[in-house]
């Protein structure tokens, strides 16, 4: 057992802190919201500079360009950019589809979009979910025809993260019809600006936009850029959403801590009737039972990344942490409404808004959370079959399909 | 970062959980819970042979020289098994102390007997305010000089051949070690749910000598807070065994119990149960081991070990009610293993601390501007807060 860092990682988290002093996060254009997540706004300049410092593809392999730093690094250094609040949104989403394309990507994929990922120039949304498919991802409709050397699109995706200000969409489509539903899907890395893509804003309930919609409407798809096996998609996406849960949720319990810390301050200088709000019983223990939890969370994600880094088999982890992560972030948000009581709903900019408004926005933003990526009720099922091996509940008969 | 126990360690733990299937198998935890006495001698001496008492105690004093994860790993098969017994209070708290502060001649006379599994010490503490804090000790005692008193919630004094015995010297907050059998020392049995042996202990005149003080007079404070910083984490380790027990127990009957023509570990309300046993009982882990591993390397864990037993009492507990809802009518039964189970995690959780007085501590740690404490007089006269 060991519950330290190495000393290469303290130093690489060292430089981190540096460049943050250097390069202090709030000065930082932003370019889409920030959806609570941990990962701050969405900031192209940011991203950039990362990019800059060779951080992007500091675990790739040589041969791509990278330092094949071990991916622990990857830990430290999103622990760090969610301590100080840094706007790095797109990164985790990066990394992820950068290592797709190193395992399984095509030669032109490699060439042209690997190196923008590196410099933080490529960004990408995700095509999975549509009106009639979320948590029953394999009834999606949207198909990819294949017409000589390219692949023609036409469907209809929704609450694609950051769509409208990426670079490309990951659009996962049917290629074929196969006995098995689960097989003939495939994944389409699309620029954005493709002829028959219209990207559609989504406002959100913070009143900002989040997510989008996208249509495609004949959308013509080189046959180099489909990412992945042709017809075997669905496991790969599967992968992909299981290490999402791990990538997309790391940062969360420091991002809390730090959102904490707030909290905090906030009930230290606030007096109530004579005495500071932190004297309140009730209080100190509401926010040292969220310390704990913040803490066992960030544990939980560590040693998640032990077992990746050493190549052990995961079935339940990556769920369980993210339902965990998610429910820590609602009840920590709560709590900060509790605490600002009559100043809680004012909103950041406001007149007499308390700790800049950023509680409402996340008691806002929190609440997608246990339905994005994964509903905590899919989780939960996927904990007890996948971990602990309970039966699946009986599917429903398969509706007939015409021929 | 490495959460992986050390091959010494894993090798600790699988001898440790096939001993105790063999020699603490459920029948036995059940029989000793209802036995008045509770306490087996053969399966103590057992215990001895591995070295299990001595863990904690260095080579030279006849202990096995290991350290509090070692010990922290053991308690946790205990607590899966159910071991009931005094290998806390005597092994953990009783011996650290002894560790901390013991007098050459204490050391050499009782350490190698503890770790021979020939004597059980035992720790007097609490009084009628029922707190763990040392503050809240008034029993007053002359050294030398003659002690009159009592203690409350004294674990396995009936089996216990000496005692600690927390008191005030004058302003000053001591320790005294002396022999149960000395007269003056009887002990009444109190009846717990838990099925743990705890006790009133009253002293009536008993002689207290110079030698029997352990540490120096005003030293109470800073001894007692490791010791008791130990006990909480086993005890901590107990209810993440338990609380581990539990949810193998849960799943293995989630699996085999059909109803509605299926087994109903196949319907979403119990599996979703399930689910949250592993986050309750992996997350509490984690913590104690954390905070363990820290205490080990000699760094500051007074937080993390509260953050850890407070977790622990609260996430085991859960597992343990959300057993019994998974269950269902069965585990209302004596002769189901849940209860038992359940009623220790209970009573380990308010043992050395319980969630309201850890948090305070994480409270602390985390910035919260507290109070200035009341000084003891004033404390004592004033009602309790609103």
């Amino acid at each position: 057992m060991n519950f330290d860092f190495t000393e290469a990682e303290q130093a690489f988290a060292e430089e981190v802190r540096l460049f943050l002093r250097a390069n202090p996060p709030e000065t930082f254009p932003i370019d889409g919201m920030d959806a609570g997540y941990g990962s701050g706004a969405h900031s192209r300049a940011f991203l950039k500079a990362l990019g800059a410092q060779g951080w992007l593809s500091m675990c790739w392999p040589k041969t791509h360009g990278g330092r094949e730093q071990p991916m622990f690094m990857k830990l430290v250094l999103m622990e760090e950019l969610a301590f100080a609040g840094a706007p790095f949104g797109p990164l985790a989403g990066c990394w992820q589809t950068a290592d797709a394309i190193i395992e399984f990507g095509t030669e032109r994929l490699r060439r042209e979009v690997l190196p923008a990922i590196a410099r933080g120039e490529a960004t990408f949304w995700q095509g999975y979910s549509e009106p009639d498919a979320g948590s029953d991802l394999l009834a999606l409709k949207t198909e990819a025809r294949r017409d000589g050397d390219h692949y023609v699109i036409r469907g209809h995706k929704i609450w694609s993260s950051h769509a409208g200000i990426a670079t490309h969409g990951l659009v996962f489509a049917r290629t074929s019809r196969e006995a098995r539903r689960s097989r003939g899907f495939s994944m389409f890395v699309v620029a954005n600006g493709t002829p028959g893509m219209d990207i559609r804003p989504i406002r959100s309930l913070t009143g900002e936009v989040y997510h989008h919609e996208v249509f495609l409407d004949d959308v013509r798809v080189p046959t180099d850029l489909v990412l992945g096996p042709v017809g075997e998609g669905f496991q790969a996406l599967l992968n992909g959403l299981d290490a999402d849960r791990f990538w997309g949720r790391f940062y969360k319990a420091p991002a809390l801590g730090r959102v904490l810390r707030q909290l905090v301050d906030y009930a230290n200088m606030t007096p109530v009737r004579g005495a500071p709000l932190a004297r309140d019983p009730l209080v100190r223990r509401r926010l040292a039972a969220i310390a704990a939890d913040i803490a066992a969370l960030r544990l939980i994600f560590y040693r998640t990344g032990c077992l990746i880094r050493d190549g052990a088999p995961l079935t339940y982890e990556t769920a369980m942490a993210k339902v965990y992560a998610d429910e820590t972030g609602q009840k920590l948000a709560r709590l900060g409404m509790d605490l600002l009581g009559v100043w809680g709903p004012l909103r950041e900019g406001s007149r007499w808004a308390k700790l800049g408004g950023q509680i409402s926005h996340l008691y806002l933003t929190t609440l997608g959370h246990t339905i994005a990526g994964g509903t905590a009720e899919i989780l939960r099922t996927s904990v007890a079959v996948r971990g602990l091996g309970l039966p699946s509940e009986p599917k429903p008969a398969a509706e007939p399909r015409a021929h | 970062m490495d959460f992986r126990p050390s091959p010494a360690q894993q090798i600790l733990i699988s001898t440790a959980r096939a001993f105790l299937r063999q020699h603490c198998p459920p029948e036995l935890v059940q029989r000793l819970a209802l036995d008045e006495r509770g306490f087996d001698e053969t399966l103590w001496r057992r215990m001895a042979e591995l070295g299990w008492p001595g863990l904690l105690i260095p080579l030279e004093l006849g202990g096995s020289g290991g350290s509090l994860i070692d010990v922290i790993l053991l308690v946790e098969e205990m607590g899966r098994a159910g071991l009931p017994g005094p290998f806390v209070t005597s092994a953990v708290v009783a011996t650290s102390l002894l560790l901390a502060a013991g007098s050459p001649a204490q050391q050499k006379r009782l350490l190698p007997a503890l770790a021979a599994g020939e004597r059980v010490a035992t720790l007097a503490l609490v009084e009628e305010s029922g707190s763990f804090d040392l503050d809240a000790v008034t029993l007053e005692c002359v050294v030398p000089g003659r002690l009159t008193g009592r203690k409350l919630l004294v674990k396995d004094a009936h089996v216990a051949n000496d005692l600690i015995v927390a008191v005030r010297v004058g302003d000053d907050a001591s320790l005294i070690l002396v022999p149960a059998d000395r007269p003056g020392i009887a002990h009444l049995p109190l009846d717990a749910i838990s099925g743990e042996k705890l006790f009133e202990v009253t002293f009536d005149g008993v002689e207290v000598r110079p030698d029997d003080l352990l540490g120096a007079v005003g030293d109470g404070h800073k001894l007692l807070a490791g010791a008791l910083q130990a006990g909480a984490m086993a005890r901590a380790a107990e209810m993440v065994g338990g609380a581990q027990r539990v949810l193998e127990l849960a799943v293995e009957h989630a699996k085999t119990r059909v109803q509605g023509g299926r087994p109903i570990g196949g319907y979403q309300a119990i599996q979703h149960a399930c689910a949250d046993l592993v986050r309750d009982v992996e997350a509490s882990r984690a913590l104690l081991y954390a905070a363990a591993w820290k205490m080990a390397e000699g760094l500051p864990a007074e937080s993390d070990a509260a953050q850890a037993k407070a977790y622990a009492g609260e996430a085991c507990l859960a597992v343990a009610r959300r057993g019994h809802q998974i269950f269902g009518a069965i585990s209302y039964c004596e002769e189901h293993p849940l209860h038992l189970i359940h009623k220790r995690i209970q009573a380990a959780s308010v043992e050395f601390g319980d969630g309201q007085f850890h948090l305070e501590t994480v409270a602390r740690a985390i910035g919260l501007v507290s109070e200035s404490p009341l000084p003891p007089s004033e404390a004592t006269i004033s009602p309790p807060a609103p």
